[in-house]
């Protein structure tokens, strides 16, 4: 809602000058001002002179000599306009004065006769494009009359304040100069103007009459008949007025229609009473019904769309557009306003289908006011009859098959300190809510009885609503409960220790979007039937990229190391925290938690190593750090082949039985798709069973005894996974067996190509005894004869 | 003077001279080996007959030789401290070098601010839920008190997902408020919960929007909570996070989940700003949920982790925090 402080004060003497004011008002009733701003005259020194006298100029036919009284003395202009005579009331720039940034005005001789100043236009005083002749005052601002050789600025209201005010969606009656003016009295406490609107009637009765076949979407219907209207241009102030609204002028019958909408928020039509004939009928359309609106397209309607018809056809989409056939022209001279009430509900569904928001469509969707059904079509008659010589015909329309009228509401006083912590007594509470026009009986509860300009309250808590407002949010104390406590919960926990761990081994978190493009899983090069190929669509998604709900962590981390690579450095280490959308039987997709990261380019050189490249093991020592830290004791790897992997440098994450992630490295086919060169790592891992609450670990005392401790080194085919030896080893020793660690693998040298070494130490220890040779020996045995059996592997040695 | 007198004279200096551990070892050799000169008078004593005469002539040895002992102790003593005074010398190096270390990386500023707000909330006793981001319809809207016909139901502010047949029943959450019923639905009262988390809205990517963000969700349900305690609550968090001295203001709003609303606006780097928006838990959202709206009563509030952040650390285009910028990164520290 956009309007100048000078519309305002047609309403409300607003006690302070100060626009600083005026916005900590408009603030505390609940009005953001999105934007406000000083609209300071674009001149000085301009005053008001009244022509006395024009003459032809001896040497010069394109200009005339106009003598014009200016209070103090007596100029004489040259002036090249032609659009005022002896009489006119006009601008007069006199010398001194300085228009726009610094055009200053002076004596100057034109063709032999000295102009002592200058008379302006519009558009030479900034106030508006009519650069067609200067500006006459006598119609536009009649009290210019008595202003003679005042400062012009003053005529036309200027200095003046502009505020752009963002009205919530609870006040349609907010969207109005009136309505604004209403708050600012309640706060004020001072009167709020009357708005009663005369008009003066002449002529044959109006026989246009209106049916109303749906009264349930159009309670109330209003019309006035306005003839004998001259189409053309608004006056000045009407014109400078809705600018500063943000409403383009277009004529004098469009723009009465949209002052009074403004001024009094509610929207009104006029149609060309000679197109439309005498038999409106309101309905909702027909199947397969059009209509061409004003702005000359065709559009379909359905039967939620409510119509306004001549009897047969559509001439308008009620509360939304009107139609192009009944439109006012250039030669229009009856007209008739229609000021109708229509379904909120109705209008929103209409004007969304059609695409045709509009200002108007905007207050009856949030529920404009019926009671100012026929105050708005006086409003706009009245105009016509000061802006286009209109004259209103007797006998106007106003049907209300439903008329909706005030409502009560019964208001305990309690409810007040209930929800607003302060107690305020029935008198205050009285003051209050009669200061917004409210009807108030009775001590406690009162019976409150809402105007029909607020829809939006029909309960005792939209009362107190508007007792905080009026009150002041700043006369309520404050105070800090305490809640019961209960923090993060576990799960919360060990995903922070996730991040944390994450962070400690150089990894910066990254937040991706939570969609990708349908072709990033085509670049994953996933079978068809992989499941995160299940991506969830957006029905409405911002763009192609962007069109599907992420299966998998994976493709964001690879775009975002992409656009990091190379910026500040070779090396990207990335992780990202996040849910991933599953299709499922369920009423919501399955939104698992899962961690990814990635480690790309070249690990930057440090001084006391030297650079290589990321491998898979960097991913799986990421994985293993991230299960230390949250004391997981059941994880392993699997050596697997899996799309989108290396198929010899990828594993499967389990713990138990159960997969929860994958690491690896990237195909680098699937590498380059994303734009990425030489080794890619990539790890993503399912939380909920890492992050599972588990119960607290229990202490262990540590032997005292000394340890056995021993090296043994196995051949084995290269394809026997590391893994397999400990595991069998593992099982091999007995409960003696406190450790077993790879230390050692090698390959080449003496040993048969096809094979490799993998050497084991082992840490033996009894808890209540110093292990004799005679324990360990059969112990060293087992496991040789076990890696033998089930392994293939030969004792290369043992330490 | 006799001859191991002599030997006596010439050792200090000779010993002072030895300049290694080898020149030590052949003096300490020389004068008290085995095949020394005391080691001879030594053997020799058993000529002296005399019992008396005799132990005057060893102990006269003994003390010449455990001068000498002393005086190579001492030399060695000397070059063994100096060889290693040597060593370490050599040893040195240049301890300005980078440390021998992993890289730190760094959370998120969102994840840092979120953790911290999170944490603010704890302290105040609150619990902490997270809830789904594709969320049904009836959450993100109905519950809410959002009315059918409500704008921001429409495309042009949601993203819907098209699921289980249906494009128009799941959507991606606008805002973390659907949890408050969710929490509601599954708990009994007192209710003082804050649920952090991603939420989405039909916005292309500028300096002050995005498709995606994040929000954290507070609620507070007793049966005595009031609006002074929204402002209490509200206020106090506005100087934990931002500074002590920091002045707020709550200017009424509307919001359909609360009655009455407001914006909080905080008076921080010299102008009023926009923080977050709040208001006493509207009791439609109660009835909805299964709250008893004449027992209790609550606040909620939600603020977007994006704009404290930049808020408090000055920066000015959101898009800032999408970059995987390693300058950028570097700085959430």
């Amino acid at each position: 809602m956009k309007l100048t402080r000078s519309w305002l004060d047609d309403f409300v003497s607003i006690p302070s000058q100060d626009p600083n004011d005026l916005v900590e008002a408009f603030e505390s009733m609940g009005h953001e001002i999105e934007d406000w701003h000083v609209i300071e005259p674009a001149f000085t020194g301009v005053v008001v002179g009244r022509v006395l006298e024009v003459a032809a100029h001896p040497n010069a036919d394109k200009v005339r000599i106009a003598t014009v009284d200016v209070g103090i003395e007596i100029l004489e202009i040259i002036c090249g306009a032609w659009n005022f005579e002896a009489g006119a009331i006009v601008p007069v720039a006199v010398p001194g004065a300085i228009l726009g940034e610094d055009f200053e005005i002076t004596r100057r001789v034109i063709r032999g006769i000295t102009s002592h100043g200058m008379i302006c236009s519009e558009v030479e005083l900034g106030l508006g494009d009519e650069a067609d002749g200067i500006m006459v005052l006598n119609g536009d601002y009649p009290h210019a009359v008595s202003a003679i050789g005042k400062d012009f600025a003053s005529v036309v209201g200027l200095p003046d304040t502009y505020y752009e005010i963002n009205v919530t969606p609870n006040r349609p009656d907010c969207l109005s100069v009136y309505g604004l003016a209403r708050d600012l009295s309640a706060l004020y406490q001072i009167p709020l103007r009357d708005h009663h609107i005369d008009v003066e009637e002449s002529g044959a009765p109006n026989d246009v009459a209106v049916t109303i076949d749906v009264p349930e979407l159009c309670g109330r219907f209003a019309g006035r008949r306005v003839r004998d209207i001259t189409v053309g241009p608004s006056p000045h102030w009407i014109r400078w007025r809705l600018t500063q609204a943000g409403i383009r002028p277009i004529s004098n019958v469009v723009d009465a229609s949209n002052y009074a909408m403004v001024e009094f928020g509610y929207p009104t039509h006029a149609f060309d009473v000679d197109r439309l004939g005498t038999n409106i009928v309101v309905r909702l359309a027909a199947e397969d019904e059009h209509i061409v609106t004003l702005d000359e397209r065709e559009r379909s309607l359905t039967p939620s769309d409510l119509v306004v018809t001549d009897g047969i056809t559509p001439v308008a989409i009620g509360g939304v557009m009107g139609g192009a056939a009944t439109e006012v022209h250039l030669g229009t001279s009856d007209v008739f306003i229609e000021a109708a009430h229509w379904d909120p509900a109705t209008i929103l569904v209409s004007s969304q289908r059609l695409g045709l928001g509009s200002e108007a469509s905007k207050r009856f969707e949030r529920g404009a006011d019926p009671s100012f059904c026929a105050l708005a079509a006086d409003r706009v008659a009245q105009l016509l009859a000061l802006t286009a010589g209109g004259k209103a015909a007797p006998n106007p329309v106003d049907e209300d098959p439903a008329a909706i009228a005030p409502w009560t509401i019964s208001y305990p006083l309690s409810e007040t300190s209930r929800i607003l912590g302060i107690a305020i007594d029935s008198a205050t509470t009285t003051d209050l809510l009669t200061r917004m026009s409210f009807g108030v009986e009775g001590i406690d509860p009162l019976s409150v009885t809402v105007p029909t300009r607020r829809p939006d309250i029909e309960k005792p808590i939209d009362l107190v609503e508007e007792i905080a407002r009026l009150h002041g949010f700043d006369s309520i104390p404050a105070t800090v409960p305490s809640g019961p406590g209960g923090g993060l919960p576990y799960e919360e926990k060990r995903i922070r220790t996730i991040r944390e761990v994450m962070v400690g081994a150089g990894f910066y978190q990254t937040m991706t979007f939570s969609f990708i493009g349908a072709h990033d899983l085509d670049r994953l090069s996933l079978p068809d039937s992989h499941p995160a190929r299940s991506a969830i669509p957006v029905v409405n998604p911002l763009n192609e990229t962007e069109g599907v709900m992420r299966t998998t962590l994976i493709p964001g981390l690879l775009k975002a190391a992409d656009s990091a690579l190379g910026r500040t450095s070779n090396e990207v280490r990335l992780f990202e925290v996040g849910k991933v959308f599953l299709d499922g039987p369920n009423a919501i997709p399955d939104q698992p938690e899962r961690l990814g990261f990635i480690l790309a380019g070249d690990p930057e050189s440090r001084w006391h190593s030297e650079a290589s490249e990321f491998t898979v093991f960097d991913g799986t020592g990421t994985w293993e750090v991230v299960a230390d830290a949250l004391n997981v004791h059941d994880g392993s790897l699997r050596q697997s082949s899996l799309p989108m992997f290396h198929p010899g440098r990828c594993a499967q994450i389990l713990m138990g039985e159960d997969v929860v992630g994958t690491v690896g490295e990237l195909h680098p086919e699937v590498a380059s798709a994303f734009g990425l060169a030489g080794r890619v790592v990539i790890g993503e891992v399912e939380l909920s069973k890492l992050v599972a609450e588990r119960g607290p670990w229990t202490y262990v005392p540590p032997s005292v005894f000394p340890p056995v401790v021993f090296d043994m080194a196995f051949i084995v085919d290269k394809a026997v996974a590391a893994q397999a030896v400990v595991d069998v080893a593992r099982t091999a020793a007995t409960d003696l067996l406190e450790s077993v660690t790879v230390f050692d693998v090698f390959e080449g040298g003496s040993i048969d190509v096809a094979r490799k070494s993998i050497a084991l130490r082992f840490w033996l220890r009894a808890p209540d005894r110093t292990l004799s040779e005679a324990e360990t020996g059969p112990v060293l045995r087992n496991i040789a004869q076990a890696v033998e059996t089930h392994l293939g592997g030969e004792l290369r040695g043992a330490v | 003077m006799t001859h191991l007198e002599e030997l006596l004279a010439v050792a200090p200096s000779r010993i002072s001279e030895a300049m290694t551990i080898a020149e030590l070892d052949a003096l300490d050799a020389e004068f008290v080996g085995r095949s020394s000169a005391i080691a001879a008078a030594r053997r020799s004593l058993g000529e002296i007959a005399d019992g008396a005469e005799r132990g005057l002539a060893g102990k006269s040895i003994n003390q010449i030789a455990t001068q000498i002992s002393a005086l190579l102790d001492a030399r060695r003593s000397d070059l063994l401290g100096a060889q290693e005074s040597r060593r370490l010398s050599e040893d040195a190096v240049d301890v300005t070098l980078p440390g021998r270390r992993i890289p730190r990386g760094t959370h998120h500023l969102v994840q840092s601010t979120m953790d911290e707000i999170v944490d603010i909330f704890v302290g105040l006793g609150y619990t902490v839920a997270t809830g789904p981001e594709a969320e049904t319809e009836y959450y993100n809207f109905t519950a809410l008190n959002i009315p059918r016909t409500h704008p921001s139901r429409l495309e042009s502010d949601t993203l819907y997902l098209d699921y289980g047949g249906k494009k128009d029943e799941v959507l991606l959450r606008t805002h973390t408020s659907p949890m408050q019923a969710r929490y509601m639905e599954k708990h009994d009262p007192p209710t003082f919960v804050v649920v952090p988390g991603r939420v989405f809205r039909s916005d292309a990517v500028d300096a002050t929007h995005s498709p995606v963000f994040t929000q954290l969700e507070g609620l507070a349900v007793d049966t005595n909570i009031t609006l002074a305690d929204l402002k209490g609550t509200l206020a106090s968090f506005a100087q934990q996070f931002f500074g002590t001295d920091t002045k707020v203001k709550f200017i009424p709003h509307y919001f359909p989940f609360t009655e009455p609303s407001a914006e909080m606006h905080a008076y921080t780097n010299g102008r009023w700003i926009e923080l977050l928006g709040c208001g006493m838990v509207n009791p439609a959202v109660f009835e909805n949920v299964g709250y008893d709206p004449a027992v209790y009563t609550g606040f909620a509030f939600g603020m977007g982790m994006e704009r404290m952040a930049m808020v408090r650390h000055g920066i000015t285009d959101l898009r800032t925090l999408l970059a995987s910028d390693r300058r950028v990164l570097e700085q959430y520290r």
